[in-house]
């Protein structure tokens, strides 16, 4: 990329880092495309903290803007289809999707006592401490109700795992936890013969890092109303990309979009 | 390591007899082969190989005596 026309610039928040941005190249809010490589992070769970990181780009000439799918679908294409669809097990599709994007809003109800728990906690909680046994990890798992904004009598069962050092759990943008949770449901749903409608969370991972999406989504829908200017986030697993999209359904004055493809998929927010 | 492999597998197949892991190591390089019945293989594969990578996923945070690195070969 150009030096002259793009920088990339470090700071204690993505509006520091902006303002600092179009100071360097001096350019006005408009004559710039701003993408959020990295958010800033506290250090939460062991994995130090970040400074937000963002890249300014000069307008030189129109941009065409990337056109993509609309409303994030959970399958997320991958380029490697192998012979093996066919006999994949019935189960693998039932322990995709279920309720993560629910996350975006939900509050933690009281853990709720025995008597009251479903099939779905009580297996998933016995697989899940089953798995956790085998990786040599100590932790507890508390079951609780995910409360969600929308009328959903399906409400899913969140079991969140506690204890200490479980960064490992989480790995890089919460993939060991998707692993996790995978597996965990894959063997509920086989064992329940349904699908298990099951979240699983690490020391409240999630809900924190739904929070921020969504609050980082409504920081930057205001800045492109402002700005008449698209700002595209950093690479996000699809359902986190879905919280941004859900946060800004009912925004008025941007429309959402994922652009790329696989690890890079990221969503533009665009001034309509 | 073995034993998560083990539990994974047997869950998912329908003859869990005929699931085996084993583990040898070659340089710094642990491999565990895990086989299944012929008729079980798609079920530890998945669609797109979405549970074997989920098994390596949760491979890759297992702590290693010497920090080798782990493979995980279905056959």
């Amino acid at each position: 990329m150009d030096e002259k026309h793009s920088t990339e610039i470090v700071a204690d928040t993505v509006e520091d880092a902006i303002a600092k941005g179009l100071a360097e190249l001096g350019a006005g809010p408009g004559d710039v495309i701003v993408e959020v490589l990295e958010e800033p992070s506290k250090g939460m769970l062991g994995f130090g903290s970040r400074p937000a990181r963002v890249r300014l780009q000069l307008l030189v000439s129109r941009e065409a803007q990337p056109q993509e799918t609309h409303e994030e679908t959970h399958k997320t294409t991958t380029l490697d289809d192998t012979s093996y669809d066919d006999i994949a097990d019935d189960y693998s599709h039932l322990a995709q999707d279920a309720g993560d994007e629910m996350l975006s809003h939900y509050q933690q109800q009281a853990i709720v006592d025995d008597s009251q728990l479903g099939d779905d906690a009580n297996v998933g909680r016995a697989v899940l401490l089953e798995l956790l046994d085998r990786m040599a990890i100590d932790a507890d798992v508390t079951i609780r109700r995910a409360e969600t904004s929308d009328d959903d009598d399906d409400t899913p069962w969140l079991l969140d795992v506690s204890g200490e050092n479980l960064s490992r759990l989480i790995g890089r943008r919460g993939e060991t936890l998707s692993a996790l949770q995978y597996i965990t449901r894959l063997i509920t749903s086989r064992e329940l013969q349904r699908r298990a409608n099951i979240i699983i969370d690490v020391d409240g991972y999630k809900s924190r890092r739904a929070g921020k999406l969504h609050n980082l989504a409504l920081r930057m829908a205001e800045q492109v109303t402002q700005r008449k200017q698209s700002v595209t986030l950093e690479p996000m697993p699809p359902y986190e990309r879905r919280i941004i999209h859900l946060a800004l359904r009912d925004y008025a004055g941007v429309d959402t979009r994922s652009v790329g493809e696989g690890d890079s998929r990221k969503v533009t927010i665009i001034p309509t | 390591m073995e034993e998560l492999i083990e539990y994974i597998a047997k869950s998912l197949v329908d003859d869990p007899s005929q699931v085996k892991v084993s583990r040898r190591v070659s340089g710094s390089t642990i491999i565990l082969e895990l086989r299944v019945a012929p008729e079980d293989t798609g079920r530890i594969i998945g669609k797109r190989g979405a549970v074997a990578n989920a098994m390596r996923t949760l491979l890759r945070t297992m702590p290693t005596r010497r920090r080798e690195r782990v493979v995980l070969k279905i056959l």
